[in-house]
């Protein structure tokens, strides 16, 4: 059982979440805006629409671009 | 029997009835129903047939092409462009399977753009983009018209002008890459205006009924499932929208992530409504979305790159989990050998997909996999700017840094765009290598279930476990999800390549299982976050062991790949090498 009352327990939520949230969307914006090579890796992944969350590989469309490549440039002609 | 709600995995003793009322067969049920359903749709009551003439008729222009000239010309390519278009995905099941699955997407500066998209707003980016289309098109146009006066030039000499033929090579080569950009411009212009709210209540209720039928099967409260399912639902579709936020997405913080953290600060803070824990049912959806996952473990795949791919995924990866594995228990004394193997496994396979795998085998507890999976993104997000910039720093061949990062970063996004970074070739060299070692998952959960009921559980209980009670003990998710590797395995291998991609791959994969498994995955995950505690997860981050253990490991990794890759690609097969 939660000792806290409800508007404590809401202020810590709104905190906590406003925290994550001011991380990812104002921090890392600032940060790669001010890191060239940064700024430069979101313009090339947004222009060639790479996803670097995906984890596995039938959610990577490079993944079967490279096998089509190695595929044929490894088959014996 | 009572269950321990904290462990990814239930058993007992076995009965016949356990194939109607266990959660682990009930899973392998649920999956390979919905497998069944997209095989047919995409088989017997879909284009197959079709799509293999399709395929015929171009595999003769290409022979023809091939014995004609020494290079592969332009009508080469636009049959194999031909091929490519073939999609089961495309056809009324897909676009419906499709539409009814599809998940919030990507935004930049308004979270709702992830959710719906008017008529004007489609317009208004299609129109952005057609400038780039328009010159990427200009460009393969003329690419194209030099491709083919080089080509007429050299099929004017017979094909026998050995530097007529390398010119027209060369300018094909030009044209393709030219092409690919147009291509690729062309998707950004082809923005259509959409409202996903419908669809999602849609697939929630659907869901709800899915699931709520198997918890009724185990013998709980349907009611208190459904009831519950939605705030779960809310939980993993607010991840989904803000993990769609680019910048979020270049540091690897996805929808998986979200989840977790949302979930998280929600049960930490107002805490979890106690109406919403009955349908936290974390084990129910890893355990169906891996039996989906089987479907994508193709074990053909693993010769994509020749055996140097093989040495550098299946032999460097078992050599890094067993060492970072005994490391954790010898030196680091990791008093929890399942947090050990999630981190070893997640850490030298593929990262997120592995620890949810290698957690649901070995019953490793719900904060043990939150951990690994954290600390997995921290360094991916690391490792995917790190390393381009070293190899690029220290000059290393392109190949050699693809296969390198391919071996040792864990998530496959991340892989391709460290790759990119460094170029094309190392691209689709890194990509290569981590789809091989993908596979690798199926075998590992496999292999760490076996270890776990014969060796770990038996040292824990103190006596010698015979072949009944393994079998009691066997988490059976794990087979279904090794009977749908096979199966696909041998159906993609008979298939052949091309009608494999159409059917399979475009069909009923990316046309079917995987939309589920995606939001099988994004369920637990949100499932997992909203009953987690963060006193326990402080408790097992005691003493930053944890940490040890990836950083040793990743540095064992690191190192042993290196070293592999550069005798099998430059020492043992440099005629691989020199073809790629």
């Amino acid at each position: 059982m939660n000792p806290q009352s409800l508007p404590v327990r809401l202020r810590n939520f709104v905190l906590a979440l406003g925290m994550a949230l001011a991380f990812v969307y104002l921090f890392l914006p600032m940060l790669t805006n001010s890191v060239g090579v940064l700024h430069r890796m979101s313009l090339y992944l947004a222009d060639n629409g790479i996803d670097p969350t995906r984890y596995y590989y039938t959610d990577v469309e490079q993944v079967k671009e490279g096998e089509n490549y190695l595929y044929e440039v490894l088959k014996q002609r | 029997m009572a269950q321990d709600s904290n462990v990814v995995i239930d058993h007992g003793k076995s009965q016949w009835s356990d194939l109607w009322k266990k959660e682990d067969y009930l899973a392998i049920w649920l999956g390979f129903i919905i497998i069944a359903v997209c095989i047919l749709a995409y088989t017997s009551f879909g284009p197959k047939d079709e799509f293999a003439a399709k395929i015929q008729a171009a595999n003769e222009i290409q022979a023809a092409e091939a014995a004609k000239a020494p290079f592969k010309t332009i009508a080469w390519y636009k049959a194999q462009d031909d091929k490519g278009k073939l999609r089961g995905s495309s056809t009324p099941f897909g676009k419906f399977a499709a539409h009814w699955t599809k998940k919030p997407g990507a935004w930049t500066s308004n979270p709702l753009d992830a959710l719906m998209q008017s008529e004007e707003q489609a317009k208004a980016k299609n129109e952005k983009a057609m400038p780039k289309y328009e010159e990427a098109k200009g460009k393969a146009e003329a690419a194209l018209t030099a491709a083919v006066a080089a080509e007429e030039a050299a099929a004017g000499a017979m094909f026998k002008d050995t530097a007529l033929n390398e010119d027209a090579s060369a300018k094909i080569k030009a044209w393709r890459d030219a092409n690919k950009a147009a291509g690729d411009a062309k998707k950004k212009t082809e923005n259509k205006a959409f409202n996903l709210i419908p669809s999602l209540i849609g697939l929630c209720v659907f869901l709800a009924l899915a699931f709520g039928v198997g918890i009724a099967m185990m013998g709980k409260n349907m009611m208190e499932f459904v009831q519950g399912f939605t705030m779960v639902f809310l939980v993993a579709v607010l991840a989904y929208v803000l993990g769609g936020q680019a910048i979020s997405k270049q540091y690897g913080f996805g929808a998986e992530a979200w989840g977790v953290v949302l979930g998280m600060l929600i049960a930490n803070t107002v805490g979890t409504p106690k109406w919403v824990l009955p349908s936290c049912q974390v084990e129910f959806f890893i355990k169906t979305g891996l039996v989906l996952l089987g479907a994508e473990v193709l074990f053909n795949k693993i010769v994509a790159i020749g055996i140097p791919g093989i040495f550098v995924a299946w032999v460097v990866t078992p050599i890094v989990i067993v060492v970072t594995y005994a490391f954790g228990q010898t030196i680091l004394k990791m008093p929890s050998r399942t947090l050990n193997i999630v981190i070893s496994a997640d850490m030298s396979v593929c990262g997120t997909s592995a620890a949810i795998a290698t957690a649901a085998a070995c019953r490793a507890k719900k904060e043990e996999l939150t951990l690994s999976i954290g600390l997995s993104l921290v360094f991916t997000a690391i490792m995917m700017i790190a390393m381009p910039a070293f190899i690029k720093a220290v000059g290393m061949p392109e190949v050699l840094g693809g296969a390198w990062m391919g071996g040792t970063i864990d998530s496959t996004g991340a892989v391709a765009a460290a790759g990119a970074f460094l170029g094309q070739k190392a691209m689709y060299v890194a990509a290569t290598i981590k789809m091989i070692q993908n596979v690798m998952i199926g075998v590992t959960a496999f292999c760490v279930a076996l270890y776990w009921v014969t060796k770990v559980e038996a040292t824990e209980t103190g006596h010698t476990v015979g072949a009944g009670e393994i079998w009691h003990r066997f988490p059976k998710f794990v087979l279904g999800f090794i009977a749908a590797s096979i199966m696909f395995s041998i159906l993609d291998q008979g298939m052949g390549k091309d009608l494999g991609d159409a059917v399979m791959e475009h069909g009923i994969v990316r046309g079917g299982t995987r939309l589920l498994r995606d939001w099988f995955f994004a369920l637990s995950f949100a499932a997992i976050g909203l009953s987690t505690n963060f006193r326990e997860l402080a408790k097992y981050f005691k003493g930053g062991k944890p940490v040890i253990l990836y950083v040793c490991g990743q540095s064992f990794n690191l190192a042993l790949t290196l070293a592999m890759a550069y005798v099998m690609f430059y020492v043992v097969f440099p005629e691989i090498t020199a073809k790629i």
